[in-house]
Order: structure tokens, then C-alpha cells, then sequence
């Protein structure tokens, strides 16, 4: 007996439960995973590199791109400049300037320093011999390029600007900020047609401008599109001496070889359509390594769109019809290009660690979904992709979102629920297209394009190659609402401060102690709300204006369709389509707490609102505060048990604040749109700043995710909470057409025990449910497979789950690099599962 | 107090949706209160009795005194060890679980109508249709409730949603005869094949049960509708290898193996909770549960005497092979 005790003593240490570990890997991809995990510890790294122009004024740090990460204020500065713009300026390396340098406009300025910097600062390395995708290093911290005057200008503005953010953020409003990425460019354009053909198409437009124009706005812009769309081609043709040079140095023939043929492919791409499938991969990781590198912003939502349809041509000859390379030799060609993506992790790796590659940024690959005449475009490449993706798991880069709908093949299902069972619910997000395309048409989009849409950075839908998109630009705490309707516009007093007089942020509605009907309620949370979205159009538009003005970056805007053809920067409102998302956070608490007040005010009359009040500001602390909070977080009526009665409130609320979004448009002229996403501001900042709500939430508590009901509400199973998410979002018409109030897409999460998964009934049963979502569902969903116990051996044992990566929103990332907090908030939910 | 015979409210004590293990596809399981049968494992014991019953979950009790100040009965009090119902003193009027902010206190069956009834069920339609699922009728043991259920099923099968029906087998053919037009499956348990255990276990003889067995057997066969026989595996009483073989017999020769399949489910012991709830103590408290390993062996025996479908489902434990070795 004592045996087994020590048997079962030294099984303790191990990891109870099993993590998804990569398998099956091929040599090269093998080599190249390792050593990306191997992080501080290689000799290589992909970290920022910043570059100056070297005059006092200049600006490398452009802080904007961080006002919507409030954990990163500190590190922008309080007054003036912050650590960040101080160490990249002192670390900065000295750019030779072209001459005439300063006589020329910005924007050619800016394309003229990147392209020194591209070609002549930024060393052409191959990461080892088991790379066969040229393009290392791409992390830089760009000059500004500003004049004294433009520096002048540009920082007065900043800090106005800086002000109003925090501003914003500290009274609780959430946070909002011009951001970069969030983007997919046209790369189907230059893998199938080549840079060159961008490149002719900008000079067309910019000689149909007359004399004068061509010294004017529209011709500066063009002249550095012009100057940034050969970029690509310089720094190709130096990574293929790059190339030849190793060649001579291979350890073996056979990578000689190799290295002369990945000199030819850089010699055609990406300024001439790609003839074979290595040389689209090379021609798409080179160009999208270059709108990273442009922007000087580290990745997130620079997202692919739809590669398996992108490079399906070129895969089907050299694979399927030539067999020109095996299956295999693709797969490593797709792992050199997996192995890329994740530098982006790189940035700070040398501050962060191996921190740094715990979060999630969102480079995203749309697979499979409708074709024109709604049948699936699943193909062999997909389900390649999806091979690699499997083996290479688990990985941060690039996130693969599957896009299902009522066609989806079998096949698909199967591999996807698969992959989902072993990997612990990574690493998908799941993609619904009936609903998702609804919301495209909503937004204007002809419905004989709107089924080529794909997804940015976790789950944004937006049509590929002519949309800036900037799907993470505002993030409003709808919750905020009900603050400012119980105190008729303003904060709450805190106790410290309640003979100070406050500020009056939103509309004057009205004390509601003296409502009389719930209409009145109603009525007035209406135009708190509408407030909320007018102010942080008010405050983000501060920070469009003047990036749109002072940041230019015609690179990007060389690889978004409609710039060359408006003369205008893609910042400035080049694209043929202009979206900024509004992504609203925090709604399940807007919706529950709208709720308690319905039923417990005004129907039950079992509290005032002066009482509700005054519960909110002692935080329910008190046995008669307790007694509210418990009835209105257990008892009262929420959004997610699939009840049409509070649905249907849910439906209104949704309704209210993405009608207001359409209302809008920046000085860019980008429109507006309502969206989902909450990233990780439901836990994080904006939770924070918070008061109590009328949900039962304490103050500080984390909010609800997204589109997910409250924590803990959605006791009525995954269907139920299925059909209130579609029910929300608009349900369908009579005839049975989707509607969709979010065209910019909702996420959802739903965490299932495994044990849904055990045999091939049940998956059958779970592939049918997916198949109901379609129907009823949302536009995104994320599972989470994952056993409570598991996680919470993982946080006493953090040693045995290094691999462990467990769905945050709309993202994954490692268990053991997330904060407790956090941890535990992801704890109590995989508590609750199905 | 509610008459549950041809009432037109059925008495329900809980409502599963997105139900994996009641027949096949997602189903709704609609678990109807009041049962003739007194098994000594029963995992629903609170739903036995024909009449609502109050229970405390002492976890979610936040100790208010609400539901005390609100009981016109006395029943209610607190010691040392929570919330005592005095059961003789309590009516079921339901006015300390309107009260309770928190859900601890809560009334054990709700009436329902048809019509309300209907509503909930049709929300997982689509369901339904894309898993080949439906509705289930459990309990308790839903024939009780014979009119309401027949009233039920027929407005399901009005609207194309499959239906099945999960029962004891002790029931007057009367009323299965006028349940089985609107079922398109019956989950028909046999726990006990020898009359006397079965007596012992359950308070009733397994006589009139294994004779509705070949009678429903016989009007399926004729009707093109579908039975599956539920065996409960449970530690020192059915889950013996005399007990299959014993089922197993009665089904090939019987039921000349015209069923569609057999489950064995598995002993668990999540219900304990429910029965210290209700103030009763609970022999198999304490019971581990059975192991992978029984139970396919068990599986294995039932297949050896020739049922075609046999599947187990439910609770195990994993003995690590390592440990296995050692013992």
C-alpha cells in the first residue's frame, strides 16, 4: 500500500492533465519553433530598433498608437515625454539623410527615411538554414520626420490630445485612440498581379494631375506612394544577394540550392506576380512585414484575409497539378512563414522576456467560408494550413479564423472540433458568415461582394484590400451609462468629494428619483447613451485628425485600393471603404443593470432609486446593501437565459447604441460602426474605474465580455445563451433573413467541460450545435475546452503548463503569463461550463 | 395543492437544455415530478414526492433572515448547522423562496402550462433539427402525469419535434397506449432482472414492468417507432454480471433483440448533496464510483450474450496503469 502512496506521491509532480504539445514536425519547422521558444536565450531577435533623423525636435514615439492599452499610460508620459519617447530617442540611431531631405513634404519625407532605413540600417538576414522565407528583422521605432515647425505643431496637439484620452479614461468612459495595424491590405493584388502593377497604377493617377496638383497635397501623397511601392522590389533584390551570398557559405548542396532559388523567387516577387506557391508565401510575408515595419507598430490585427483562397492557385499547380514540390516541402514553407509571424512578439523581448510572446496580437488568417453562390471554398491548402497549424499549436501566430456557414463540409467540422477537443479550445476562433455578411450589407456593402469579406485581428469583420478598417479605435464602457442616468449626467460623488462641484459630462436627464415610469428611466438612459457614443467620437476624432495630418504612411496606403485613386494617405481617408469601429464594452452590465432597475424599481417597486443609489455608492456594503446586491445578481432578470422578455430589452439596448454610431464620421472622413470585440478592457482599466451597477457587480469587478452575458448568468446551457446573442444582435426577419446590428462582428465565448467531446456520438452532437449557431447564433464564437481543475492545478503548478493557452477574448495566451486576476476570472468561468 | 392527475398543468422540477444523454441528438429534457417507484439510488430524489418541496442550498445562504421573518408557518429557523424546515409544518406556499434575494431557498416543482411549456421547449428548435434530436420526457416518472404529457406530446408532434419518453415501465397499458402515437422513442429502464431484488430495491416488483416491456416492444415494432432499454449499474445492488446476463437474456430472447440499443450508465454520486438537501440520508453516499474497466467489462458481457448496441455512459474512475500494476 505505501507503495502505491509513493506511486501516487511522485504522480502529484506531474501535470494532471494533458496540454496540447506540437507533434509531427518537420525538420526545418522543427529547428525554427525551438529556437523561437528558446526567446532572451537566441543570438537572434526581432526587437524595435528606433531611428532618428538626429534633430532636437524629433519625434520618434508615437504614443497614440498605445492610448486605447491603458496599462501602457504610464510608460507614455504624464507631462510631456514619457520613458518610452525618452529611451527611443536616446537609443536611436543617426538616419543619413537623402539630400534636399528637408525641403521636401512629409509624406515623401517619411517614405524617403523608411526606405534608408529598409535597405540600409536594417541588416538582410535569413533566421538559420531552415529558413526559406527571407525577411527577419522588421521591429522599428521610425522618426517622425518633423520639421521644428511640424514638431512644434504636432506636439502642442499631442498633448491636448493625451489630455482628453486620459480624461476619458479616468472618469470611466474607456478609452479611444487613432491605433495602427487592424488592417488587411491587398495582398491578393501583388502575390497574383505584382508590386509592379501598384506601383504603374499610382503613377497613372498621379500623371493624370495637373502641373499645379502635382506640386500640391494630391501629388505629394502620390510622389510617396510612388517612392514607397518600390520599396518592396530594393529590399527583395537585397535579400536575394543576401542569398547568393549564404550560398556560397551552405553547409550542404542541397541548402546551396535552396538559397539559389530563394534568390530567384526574390527576384520576381513581390514586384512581379508570383509564378509558384513558395514565392507567394515569400511575396506576402515581405510585404506584410513592411506595413508592421512602416507603421513602427508592433503587429496587432495586421491580419491576412482569406490565404487559403489567396494562394490557392499557386498551391494547386505546384502541389496538386505539377507536383513541382511535395506536400511536405509546402508545409515548410509555411512553417518558415509561421516562424515570422511570431516575431512580432520580439519588440520588447529584451525588457518583456519571454513575457513578451505571451500575448495575443493578432496577425489573422480568415480559412474556408462562402464562396459567391454560397458554397464552401475549402480547399486542399486549407486543410494544409490547418495540418501546419495543428502541428506548429501551440502558437500565438498567425490566429486562423474559420468562417463556417450552412454549407460548411463535414470534413471541416470534423478537423476543426477535433483540434478544438486536443488544444483545449485553441486555437480557433469560428467565423459565422450568414450573420457576419448580413452586417456587411447593413453597412453598405453590395451583396454580390459582401460573401469575400474576412476577419481582422480576432473576429472584426471588413472586406479585404480597400478598408483601413481600425477596428480597435474606440472602446466605450457602455456602462458608464447608467452612472451618468442615475446622477443626471454626472459622476458619481465620491465620498471624498461631494460638496466639490462635479462635472456635468452627459446631458442634464433629469433626477430620477423623480421618474415616475419606467419610460422616463428609459428615455433618459437613452440620451446618456447617445451621449457616451458623441463623446467618444469627440475625443477619438481628436486623435484621427492628427495622425490623419501628421502621420502619414504611404507605404500602407500603397496596398489599400482607392488611395492611389483619391491621392489621399490611407490615414487621411484614402481607402474605397472607410470604417472606424465603435467597439462597445461592457454590455451585459448596461443590459442586467437596466434590468434589476425595470423589474425592482418600477414593476416591483421593492427599492427607489434613491436607495439603488445609495447602495451604489457604499458599494452594497451593509447588511440592507447585501440583501439588494444578492437579489439583483441572483434573482433579477438577465441578458443570456434566452428569455424574449429581456432578450428583447437586450435587442433595444443594442439597438440604441449602434444606431448612434452611424451618426458619425471622422474629419477623415471615416464612417462610424458599431462592433464587439472588449479585448481585455472587461477585466482590465476600464473594470477599474467602474462604479458599482445595479447587475449586483461591486465596484472595480470586471465587466462583462463582449457580447457574453455576465459571469455566471447564462445558467440556462449554450443554446439558450446561443439564441440570445443572435436575438440581440437583431434576430432575423420574418422571411428568415439574418440581421445584424454589429457589422464589425461580436465575440462570444463558451466554455464546454471536455468531457462534451468523449466519444463520436457526443461529437456529432457538437457539430450540430455548431450548426444551430449558425442559425441562431452570433457572428463569432470561441470555446474554451478546458476542465476548471485543470486550470487550477495549472496555477498551483505553473512549471507543468508552460504550453497551456487558454482563450482571453478575443484571443489566447499562456495561463501561466496572465495575472492572477485574470487567471482567476478565467477560473470561474470554465467553473461555470456546460 | 396541485392535482397532478389529468391536471392541466404538469408539475416539473427541472428543464435541461442542450441534454446530451437522454436519446439521441440535443435534446430538451423536461423532468415531470412524482414517481411510483422508491429506487435506493434514485439520483433524482427530490423527484419522488407528488408535491412541491422546499430545499436550502446552505452555499448560497447569505444568512438575511429574510425567508424566516417571511414564513406565516413557523417552519423556518436557524441553528448552528443553517436553516432548519420543519417539513411538518410547511405548506409549500412558496412565499420564502419569492422572498430569498438569493436563490438558497428554492420550491422543488413548478407548475406549468402547456402553452408556456410548449414556448420553452420549440426555443431549440433548430437544434433538434440539425442534431436529430428533440424532446424528452423524464421525471420522476412522467406517466404520472399522463394527460398533461399526452396533451404535451401531441402539440410536439403537431409541430414536426421528435419526442421520446423516459420510463420506469409502471404504468397501466391504458396510458401507454395513449402516449405512444405521439412518441417516436420510448427509453424504457430495466434495473433489475430478479423480481425480488428488484422489490427490495425499488419497493416494487419487476413483474408488470418486464410484461410493458414486451407489450411496447410489440406496438413499436408495428408502428415504426424506436425503444432503447436504460440499465443503472449501481455498486452492491445492479451491477453485477448476473444482473446483465439477466437483462441481456430478456432482451435477446423477450425482446427478440428488436430494440435499438441498451445503455449501461454508471453509478455517480452527485445527487448526495440533494439528498442531505432534503434532509435524508443516503446509503450510497459514500460509494466510489466504478471503474473504466468494469464497466467494459460489463459491456462485454452484455455483447458476449448478443443485445447488438450496447453503450455505457457516466461517471468513472481512471486508474492510472502504473497504479493498477501495484494493486
Amino acid at each position: 500500500m505505501s507503495k502505491i502512496n509513493e506511486k501516487l506521491e511522485v504522480q502529484k509532480q506531474e501535470p494532471k492533465f494533458p496540454v496540447a504539445e506540437s507533434h509531427d514536425l518537420l525538420p526545418r519547422s522543427k529547428w525554427l519553433r525551438e529556437y523561437y521558444f528558446k526567446g532572451v536565450e537566441r543570438e537572434w531577435n526581432n526587437e524595435y530598433t528606433p531611428f532618428t533623423t538626429d534633430t532636437d525636435w524629433d519625434i520618434i514615439f508615437n504614443e497614440g498608437n498605445f492610448y486605447i492599452v491603458p496599462v501602457m499610460y504610464y510608460y507614455i508620459g504624464i507631462k510631456d515625454r514619457g520613458p518610452f519617447a525618452s529611451s527611443f530617442r536616446s537609443m536611436a540611431i543617426l538616419v543619413k539623410l537623402p539630400e534636399n531631405f528637408w525641403n521636401k513634404p512629409l509624406p515623401v519625407r517619411r517614405a524617403l527615411f523608411f526606405e534608408e532605413v529598409m535597405l540600409n540600417y536594417i541588416p538582410q538576414e535569413i533566421i538559420s538554414e531552415n529558413d526559406l522565407i527571407a525577411g527577419g528583422r522588421f521591429h522599428t521605432q521610425l522618426s517622425k520626420c518633423f520639421n521644428e515647425k511640424e514638431a512644434k505643431i504636432f506636439w502642442k496637439k499631442n498633448i491636448r490630445n493625451r489630455n482628453a484620452v486620459f480624461k476619458f479614461h479616468k472618469n470611466g468612459f474607456g478609452n479611444v485612440g487613432a491605433t495602427g495595424g487592424h488592417i488587411i491590405a491587398d495582398y491578393e493584388t501583388v502575390i497574383k498581379k505584382g508590386f509592379k502593377y501598384i506601383y504603374e497604377n499610382i503613377k497613372k493617377n498621379y500623371e493624370k494631375l495637373s502641373k499645379k496638383e502635382k506640386k500640391g497635397f494630391k501629388g505629394h501623397q502620390l510622389k510617396a506612394m510612388m517612392i514607397s511601392a518600390e520599396i518592396p522590389r530594393k529590399l527583395a533584390k537585397k535579400y536575394a544577394e543576401e542569398c547568393r551570398r549564404l550560398k556560397n557559405e551552405a553547409s550542404t548542396p542541397e541548402r546551396a540550392e535552396e538559397f539559389e532559388q530563394m534568390a530567384k523567387n526574390l527576384e520576381i516577387v513581390p514586384w512581379e506576380p508570383a509564378e509558384t506557391f513558395w514565392q507567394g508565401v515569400q511575396s506576402l510575408w515581405l510585404i506584410h512585414m513592411l506595413i508592421i515595419a512602416e507603421e513602427s507598430y508592433p503587429g496587432p490585427g495586421v491580419s491576412f484575409g482569406r490565404t487559403d483562397q489567396h494562394l490557392w492557385d499557386l498551391y494547386k499547380k505546384d502541389v496538386i497539378d505539377e507536383k513541382n514540390i511535395t506536400k511536405e516541402f509546402a508545409k515548410e514553407i509555411l512553417g518558415s512563414f509561421w516562424f515570422h509571424c511570431n516575431t512580432v512578439y520580439d519588440a520588447q523581448i529584451k525588457i518583456g522576456g519571454n513575457q513578451g510572446i505571451s500575448s495575443g496580437f493578432g496577425q489573422l488568417m480568415t480559412l474556408s467560408g462562402m464562396g459567391s453562390n454560397g458554397e464552401d471554398l475549402a480547399n486542399e491548402l486549407t486543410y494544409t494550413i490547418l495540418e501546419v497549424i495543428d502541428e506548429w499549436s501551440p502558437i500565438l501566430e498567425p490566429k486562423p479564423n474559420v468562417r463556417l456557414h450552412r454549407n460548411t463540409p463535414d470534413k471541416l467540422l470534423d478537423i476543426i472540433v477535433d483540434m478544438i477537443f486536443r488544444a483545449q479550445g485553441a486555437p480557433y476562433i469560428l467565423n459565422f458568415d450568414e450573420r457576419s455578411i448580413a452586417g456587411m450589407i447593413a453597412e453598405g456593402i453590395p451583396k454580390e461582394d459582401a460573401w469575400d469579406y474576412a476577419c481582422v485581428g480576432c473576429l472584426e469583420n471588413t472586406m479585404q484590400g480597400n478598408d483601413r478598417s481600425g477596428t480597435v479605435n474606440c472602446n466605450p464602457n457602455l456602462a458608464k451609462s447608467i452612472e451618468l442616468t442615475l446622477w443626471n449626467g454626472k459622476n458619481m460623488p465620491d465620498k471624498s468629494d461631494t460638496s466639490k462641484s462635479r462635472e456635468q459630462f452627459g446631458p442634464k436627464t433629469g433626477d430620477p428619483e423623480n421618474f415616475e415610469t419606467w419610460e422616463e428611466f428609459w428615455n433618459a438612459w437613452v440620451e446618456q447613451m447617445k451621449f457616451i457614443i458623441r463623446y467618444t467620437v469627440e475625443v477619438n476624432n481628436l486623435t484621427e485628425e492628427l495622425r490623419g495630418e501628421f502621420l502619414p504612411t504611404p507605404y500602407v496606403s500603397t496596398i489599400v485600393r482607392g488611395c492611389a485613386e483619391n491621392g489621399l494617405d490611407v490615414r487621411q481617408g484614402g481607402p474605397e471603404l472607410r470604417f472606424i469601429t465603435i467597439e462597445g464594452v461592457g454590455y451585459a452590465t448596461t443590459v442586467d443593470s437596466l434590468l434589476s432597475i425595470k423589474r425592482y424599481v418600477y414593476e416591483d417597486k421593492k427599492y427607489t432609486i434613491a436607495q439603488v443609489k445609495k447602495a451604489l455608492m457604499e458599494d452594497y456594503q451593509g447588511k440592507e446593501n447585501a440583501i439588494m446586491r444578492t437579489l439583483f445578481k441572483n434573482k433579477a432578470p438577465k441578458y443570456g437565459v434566452d428569455d424574449d422578455e429581456f432578450d428583447e430589452l437586450g435587442r433595444m439596448v443594442m439597438k440604441t447604441w449602434s444606431d448612434e454610431c452611424w451618426k458619425y464620421k471622422t474629419p477623415t472622413n471615416f464612417q462610424f460602426r458599431p462592433g464587439m470585440l472588449s479585448w481585455n478592457y472587461w477585466a482590465g482599466a476600464d473594470a477599474a474605474n467602474t462604479i458599482a451597477t445595479p447587475d449586483g457587480r461591486n465596484k472595480g469587478r470586471f465587466l462583462s465580455n463582449a457580447i457574453c452575458p455576465t459571469n455566471g448568468a447564462d445558467i440556462k446551457g449554450p443554446t439558450a445563451v446561443t439564441n440570445s446573442v443572435g436575438k440581440v444582435l437583431g434576430g432575423k426577419t420574418e422571411d428568415g433573413e439574418y440581421i445584424n446590428y454589429l457589422p464589425n462582428g461580436s465575440s462570444h465565448i463558451i466554455s464546454f467541460n471536455p468531457s462534451m467531446l468523449r466519444d463520436p456520438e457526443h461529437i456529432n452532437k457538437f457539430k450540430a450545435y455548431l450548426r444551430g449557431y449558425i442559425e441562431n447564433g452570433g457572428t463569432a464564437l470561441q470555446i474554451n475546452m478546458i476542465d476548471a481543475e485543470m486550470l487550477i492545478d495549472a496555477q498551483k503548478h505553473p512549471q507543468n503548463y508552460k504550453n497551456l493557452l487558454v482563450r482571453v477574448t478575443g484571443y489566447n495566451a499562456y495561463f501561466h503569463a496572465i495575472g492572477r486576476e485574470l487567471q482567476d476570472e478565467i477560473i470561474a468561468r470554465e467553473s461555470h461550463q456546460m | 395543492m396541485v392535482n397532478l392527475i389529468n391536471s392541466k398543468h404538469g408539475l416539473i422540477f427541472e428543464i435541461q437544455r442542450m441534454s446530451t444523454e437522454d436519446g439521441p441528438g440535443i435534446r430538451t429534457t423536461i423532468f415531470f415530478k412524482g414517481c411510483p417507484l422508491k429506487c435506493v439510488w434514485c439520483h433524482n430524489p427530490e423527484s419522488i414526492s407528488k408535491e412541491p418541496q422546499l430545499q436550502w442550498f446552505k452555499n448560497k445562504c447569505i444568512g438575511c433572515n429574510t425567508c424566516i421573518e417571511t414564513c406565516q408557518q413557523q417552519a423556518l429557523s436557524f441553528d448552528k448547522d443553517g436553516l432548519k424546515i420543519d417539513r411538518d409544518k410547511c405548506i409549500s406556499c412558496g412565499n420564502c423562496t419569492d422572498e430569498c434575494p438569493s436563490t438558497a431557498l428554492n420550491m422543488i416543482g413548478k407548475k406549468w402550462d402547456l402553452y408556456d411549456l410548449f414556448h420553452e421547449i420549440e426555443k431549440d428548435k433548430v437544434y433538434y433539427t440539425t442534431s436529430k434530436g428533440g424532446i424528452t420526457v423524464s421525471g420522476g416518472e412522467p406517466t404520472l402525469q399522463s394527460k398533461f404529457i399526452e396533451d404535451f406530446l401531441k402539440k410536439c408532434k403537431e409541430n414536426n419535434i421528435n419526442t421520446a419518453l423516459d420510463t420506469c415501465g409502471y404504468a397501466s397499458k391504458e396510458v401507454y397506449q395513449k402516449l405512444l402515437p405521439y412518441l417516436d422513442l420510448v427509453l424504457f429502464d430495466i434495473k433489475e432482472i430478479n423480481p425480488r431484488k428488484h422489490k427490495e430495491y425499488t419497493g416494487v416488483s419487476n413483474e408488470r414492468i418486464l410484461e410493458k416491456a414486451i407489450w411496447i416492444l410489440n406496438y413499436i415494432e408495428k408502428h415504426n417507432k424506436k425503444m432503447w432499454i436504460r440499465t443503472p449499474l449501481i455498486p452492491n445492488f445492479t451491477a453485477t454480471e448476473e444482473n446483465i446476463k439477466g437483462i441481456g437474456n430478456f432482451i435477446v430472447n423477450d425482446l427478440r433483440n428488436k430494440i435499438e440499443r441498451w445503455d449501461l450508465l454508471a453509478f455517480n454520486s452527485l445527487c448526495s448533496g440533494k439528498y442531505s438537501r432534503l434532509g435524508i440520508s443516503w446509503v450510497l453516499k459514500d460509494e466510489p464510483l466504478l471503474t473504466d474497466e468494469k464497466m467494459e467489462y460489463f459491456s462485454k458481457i452484455a455483447k458476449e450474450i448478443g443485445v447488438i448496441n450496447v453503450h455505457w455512459s457516466g461517471l468513472t474512475i481512471k486508474i492510472d496503469s502504473e497504479v493498477k500494476e501495484l494493486i
